[in-house]
């Protein structure tokens, strides 16, 4: 009995605190995409004008690990009977993928524009092999092109 | 190539959902399909049961039995019960058992049956027990879990349902925990049923062996001054509050008429055998 | 929307880029597929169960990576990758991302 109150209290644990810190997980991120929003991160290999000059080129990365609470954790292994999209994860992997992209435009500093953005995920942690997930590792790494005005 | 600071209206990746109402909608499931599947397994084991002869059952038995007889002692005490035990059998209570009873070395206050006849008696309540009639009513309640086969549909529930569960789940998964941790509760107040239903027989077998009832419900007078389960403990205690078996047992007496007559007592020397 | 692996779309010129954009999806198996791939498993064969689920995924990344670009306003997505990988036990994760761009 006493371990049941016990789960029940670590669940209720981890929907409130992991809300929350989600929440301001996610206002953080929205702040620091405006402020990068004029420094763009493309795929392509070249977005410039062959006649505009390259002042300087250098590979910048960016990465963020980000674990999930309890009570997300167990709605997956919930949904894993029954099927369908894990909704909970959804956020996690949504925000370690923002959070990557936005450390990699950071680390640019003043640069014109990043190419060839490429954008690695993997698990870590303990649970990685076993049942669950630990935590998610996102890396967004490209190039970072200045350019001449 | 132009660039067009835009930012995208809505997150297309995350589904607006509410992790509450998920919860509660995949947990309502998962506890029907839970349900389902006990009760279904209930009818399987109440069809399969009775047809598990007492032979296979002996064989079964065979395996619990190793740890137990190691530790059978109290050779003096035993004796005597043992005598009881067969009285109450050949007049009373005919079963197609071979009981074999052990006594236990603990200062618990009880007896417990486990398959393939085999009674277990605390030397605690041999401490305890103040007249024959109220070992005999302890021993005929034993009898009484053999006769309907207890011991087998609690078992044979619980140990489908686990293996579904870590067939489907996983050994590690939290929920296949989970539901071992509710089956025992369940399992626990399955189990007052069969231990009133014992209780009955034990009354009835007692009833025909002396012709009285007296000492029927000294046993559990005793215990229910020693018990306290609290607010929780209802449910959990797997045998039922003495307080109710007594009025229980009560009733019936009243019912059918039961006559309370003198108590035999155990023989003189009862204090001094223990060995 | 016009959707390329490559850096551009073939027969007609980019004109304007929006930066990146990406759809991802994660799907979880039932039990029911589970039993399924554990029989297969001793007889060997493609697991169906498994490639329809990732298949819908696919699907569901592809879809709202472009659903992503429309909003930005683009009408084509260039430099498409692919990304897999497992992020809980018996899900799959799949994302796909390119560059929004303005094609004529």
């Amino acid at each position: 009995m006493n371990n049941f109150l016990f789960f029940l209290t670590l669940i209720a644990m981890g929907y409130v605190v992991g809300t929350l810190v989600e929440k301001r997980h996610y206002r953080s991120i929205h702040e620091r995409e405006k402020k990068f929003l004029y420094l763009p991160a493309v795929t392509m290999k070249t977005v410039n004008h062959p006649d505009q000059k390259v002042m300087s080129a250098e590979l910048v990365c960016g990465s963020a690990v980000i674990s999930i609470d309890y009570f997300k954790r167990l709605l997956a292994s919930l949904r894993n009977i029954f099927g369908g999209t894990v909704k909970s994860y959804e956020s996690l992997i949504d925000r370690a993928r923002r959070e990557a992209l936005i450390r990699m435009k950071e680390m640019a500093g003043d640069a014109t524009v990043i190419v060839n953005v490429r954008i690695e995920t993997s698990t870590i942690g303990r649970n990685a092999n076993k049942k669950g997930v630990g935590c998610l590792e996102a890396m967004a790494y490209g190039t970072a092109l200045t350019l001449e005005k | 190539m132009k660039y067009t600071p835009r930012q995208p209206g809505s997150n297309v990746n995350v589904t607006p959902t509410s992790p509450l109402r998920e919860f509660f909608l995949l947990t309502a499931g998962l506890l029907g399909m839970v349900i389902v599947i006990y009760m279904v397994l209930g009818l399987a084991v109440d069809l399969i049961v009775p047809r598990i002869s007492t032979d296979l059952e002996n064989k079964m038995g065979g395996l619990f039995v190793g740890s137990i007889a190691a530790k059978d002692s109290d050779s003096k005490r035993g004796t005597h019960v043992r005598s009881l035990l067969e009285d109450l059998q050949d007049r009373c209570a005919q079963l197609p058992y071979l009981f074999k009873v052990h006594i236990c070395q603990s200062p618990t206050m009880n007896a417990a049956a486990l398959p393939g006849g085999h009674i277990i008696v605390y030397t605690g309540l041999l401490d305890k027990v103040a007249s024959e009639n109220e070992l005999a009513f302890v021993l005929a309640h034993e009898m009484g879990h053999f006769a309907h086969r207890d011991h087998l549909r609690g078992m044979g529930r619980a140990f489908v349902f686990i293996t579904i569960s870590t067939l489907l789940l996983g050994t590690d998964s939290s929920i296949s925990k989970m539901l071992a941790n509710g089956l025992n509760l369940t399992e626990m107040s399955f189990s007052r049923k069969q231990e009133t239903r014992a209780d009955e027989f034990a009354l009835e077998t007692l009833y025909c062996d002396y012709g009285h009832v007296g000492g029927a419900t000294d046993f559990f007078k005793k215990i229910s001054k020693a018990e306290d389960p609290g607010t929780f403990g209802h449910y959990f205690a797997s045998h039922p509050e003495s307080r109710q078996r007594i009025s229980h047992l009560e009733n019936i007496i009243r019912s059918r008429k039961f006559k309370l007559g003198k108590r035999k007592p155990l023989p003189e020397t009862w204090r001094q055998l223990k060995d | 929307m016009i959707i390329t692996n490559i850096e551009t779309v073939p027969g007609k010129t980019i004109v304007e880029h929006f930066g990146l954009v990406s759809g991802s999806t994660i799907r979880a198996k039932h039990v029911g597929r589970d039993l399924m791939a554990g029989l297969k498993n001793l007889v060997g064969g493609e697991l169906k169960g498994y490639t329809q689920l990732l298949h819908e995924s696919r699907q569901q990344a592809l879809e709202r990576m472009i659903e992503q670009a429309r909003q930005l306003g683009a009408n084509a997505v260039v430099n498409v990758r692919f990304s897999t990988s497992s992020v809980a036990q018996g899900a799959a994760e799949l994302y796909a991302y390119g560059t929004a761009v303005h094609v004529k």
